[in-house]
């Protein structure tokens, strides 16, 4: 295999950032969102559509009659005989892009890598790659069980079209990569679910592929293999091949492509600058988390018989909501970033004694922080008609997690005309984890007898 | 049609590979190994011997030793219904290879044609020293022509292939296509004339035609010309076998052609 670190093309390096890649989930901050124009895609998928076909009982014999009439095409269902799985994709990647696809479980990034592979076909719209494609799509895809694992080597690299002396040489490498030197003449049905990611991933990168598709499977290994592969996998990326990977770890995703698609439940949500669209899922995501979360501590809660929210009514809070570094409503933030708890009261006659307050909690109910306007020294004036009350933190450095936060308005002496438990939850995530509720801003300096293997200490893991 | 020659040709090293595979996997934990491929054709040929020279003694005029002209015809029958049945099966008892990976499908049932054959070639050699056996006790039998046999067997594997490929598509959707294809077989041996020559039906026009009109026909004739007659297949022999071969094949990987685009998901 050749030493490709050094034949990266310069386009690459400026959208990397230099040596960015080595470092965190910050890849391509700059990175272009869209492939430049001179470069030829190398998989061109345009308005690609899947439906499955619904399993019907007592079909069949129609299902025989279409099929030696018409064959048996998806497209000529009527629509409640089929599953849809992906609407309308469509996306370029360029030769030696590294392209991302996110979205929750049953979205259709699996279905979409299959087609992209070959293995399915698009019921409409067209696809097109160029080159040759190596695909680990599922745990021991490819892999006769009953047959040893060197046999299955040169099986799985003649589908991916090598020939056997082209095997011949690269097979000891791709033992080496794998660690499986004691295992190779044992069948693969032999083979733990972490040794079958290490033999198929040895293959597929060492068969020199032009595309190479993976699909989440670098999970199973350990630490130290992941790291090994995504390491191999940048290698990869410098020699001007592509990677199309599938990931539920966003810090992966993130690490390693240029750009990221995001599919919701077989559409196409959004496709571009990684930090862009992984931003957006996990916003999506922490909406919808804290949705059910609150609804589910709201119902488990009056169910136990505690009341979400009590007070005389004199004064009211009318609505809660989380505003993020843009401005804009949300229920996801980095640690660290800008955020506005922005309170909307009414009073439905004049007060002249009253107290804003705010609490932040873990959903089991550890107070991380809270205050109010009479801690802070504000002498109640007048409040009066609608009114909104806004808390700005520049930088609110929470523990990744989830956090609901409660909200009062009560008179000076605690009496309360409006207490709002868990009125809004959100959840935190950082780019690395740490243990409580607090994330100070810090950094970790070394000097004497003390060296480190990686760099920066934050090597991207491969788990989520 | 020629997509599914054209997939299969490009793969042939891993179809190669393949049927080895097979082959070693069919004997491996078996004491006596491959030799199961030279005993089971003896065995067969002891039997049909026994059957037909003590139990049930056919008198046919021209065709002796009857066992033998028997199992010229079986042998290549044997090859043609195993690669079937195994054929038609191939992809839905390798769904999971399909499902997961990258897989040229049409391989799997072009795997059980190859195997098979290797078995009926491995027949061979029994059948050759059954032949001479006869020979020497001063029976008509074999002869040069028996050199025409590649010929036929390459002229045959077209349509087992069709066959198996065909078959394979359909049983992945249809699973009764396996029950549905095991009967038919076991009603068209009885339709070719393996057992019985088809001089024997000379005064009984219908079946005759029946038989005659059997695509399977052709090729049983052949190889029993070639291997027991010692005589080279007419010219409107051969055209049979060729139109019936083209047809098969191009009936067979149409249909897979045809069910392609759902095949791997519904395996």
């Amino acid at each position: 295999m050749q030493e490709p670190a050094a034949e990266r093309p310069p386009a690459q390096e400026s959208a990397a950032g230099g040596d960015g890649r080595a470092g965190a989930p910050a890849r391509s901050p700059g990175g272009p969102p869209e492939p430049p124009p001179d470069r030829q895609p190398v998989i061109r998928v345009a308005g690609v559509s899947k439906r499955f076909r619904r399993t019907l009982p007592g079909d069949r014999l129609r299902t025989l009659k279409s099929a030696l009439v018409g064959g048996l095409r998806t497209r000529d269902l009527p629509r409640e005989e089929t599953i849809p799985a992906l609407e309308e994709v469509s996306f370029e990647v360029a030769r030696g892009e590294s392209f991302g696809l996110i979205g929750g479980n049953g979205s259709g990034k699996s279905t979409l890598l299959k087609l992209v592979a070959g293995m399915l076909r698009p019921t409409t719209g067209e696809l097109a790659v160029e080159g040759r494609v190596a695909a680990l799509i599922e745990l021991g895809s490819g892999f006769h069980p009953e047959i040893s694992g060197r046999e299955n080597v040169y099986i799985n690299g003649a589908v991916l079209g090598l020939s056997r002396r082209q095997i011949d040489r690269r097979y000891r490498e791709i033992v080496e990569f794998s660690g499986l030197a004691d295992f190779m003449e044992e069948p693969v049905k032999n083979y733990s679910s972490g040794m079958y990611v290490r033999l198929g991933f040895a293959v597929a990168i060492h068969t020199d592929p032009d595309v190479l598709l993976v699909d989440e499977v670098l999970a199973v290994g350990d630490e130290a293999f992941a790291h090994r592969c995504i390491r191999r996998i940048e290698e990869f990326l410098a020699a001007g091949r592509t990677l199309l990977l599938v990931s539920h770890s966003l810090d992966l995703v993130a690490a390693l492509c240029d750009r990221v698609l995001w599919l919701d439940r077989g559409h196409q949500r959004l496709t571009g600058n990684p930090r862009r669209v992984i931003d957006a899922y996990r916003q999506a995501v922490a909406e919808q988390e804290g949705a059910e979360h609150l609804a589910a501590a709201r119902a488990s809660q009056a169910e136990e018989g505690e009341v979400m929210r009590w007070g005389s009514g004199q004064a009211e809070v009318t609505q809660v909501r989380l505003l993020g570094p843009d401005g804009s409503e949300r229920y996801h933030l980095e640690s660290g970033d800008r955020a506005v708890f922005e309170i909307h009261a009414r009073a439905a006659r004049p007060l002249t004694d009253f107290v804003f307050g705010i609490a932040v909690n873990t959903p089991r109910g550890f107070e991380c922080w809270g205050t109010n306007t009479d801690l802070e020294g504000f002498v109640p004036g007048e409040l009066a008609g609608e009114a909104v009350v806004r808390v700005t933190c520049p930088a609110l450095r929470l523990a990744p997690g989830e956090y609901a936060v409660d909200v009062a308005i009560h008179a000076r002496d605690g009496a309360p005309y409006d207490y709002r438990r868990r009125a809004l939850g959100f959840t935190v995530t950082a780019a690395t984890d740490g243990v409580g509720v607090y994330f100070p801003e810090h950094r970790w300096d070394f000097t004497g007898g003390v060296s480190w293997g990686s760099a920066t200490g934050r090597s991207p893991r491969p788990e989520p | 049609m020629l997509r599914v020659a054209r997939q299969i040709l490009r793969f042939r090293g891993l179809l190669a590979t393949l049927t080895a595979r097979e082959l070693k996997a069919r004997y491996r934990g078996s004491v006596l190994g491959f030799l199961w491929s030279l005993a089971n054709p003896l065995l067969l040929l002891a039997i049909y011997t026994f059957v037909f020279s003590v139990i049930f003694k056919p008198r046919v005029p021209g065709i002796e030793p009857y066992a033998l002209f028997v199992v010229c015809g079986l042998f290549p029958w044997i090859w043609l219904a195993s690669s079937a049945l195994e054929g038609s099966m191939s992809l839905v008892s390798n769904s999971g290879l399909i499902r997961r990976a990258v897989f040229p499908a049409e391989l799997l049932p072009m795997v059980s044609v190859l195997a098979n054959g290797v078995h009926l070639l491995l027949a061979m050699p029994i059948l050759a020293a059954g032949l001479v056996t006869a020979r020497l006790l001063g029976y008509a039998v074999g002869g040069s022509a028996a050199l025409l046999l590649p010929a036929i067997l390459l002229l045959q594997l077209p349509m087992i292939a069709g066959l198996a490929v065909g078959t394979a598509a359909l049983t992945v959707y249809f699973k009764d296509v396996r029950d549905l294809l095991a009967n038919l077989l076991s009603l068209l041996f009885f339709a070719t004339p393996i057992l019985y020559s088809l001089q024997s039906l000379a005064g009984r026009p219908v079946f005759w035609w029946m038989v005659r009109l059997n695509p399977f026909t052709p090729f049983t004739a052949a190889y029993q010309l070639v291997l027991f007659f010692g005589q080279a297949p007419t010219a409107a022999l051969w055209l049979q076998m060729a139109l019936v071969s083209v047809v098969a094949w191009a009936l067979g990987a149409g249909v897979f052609e045809r069910l392609r685009e759902n095949l791997v998901e519904t395996a």
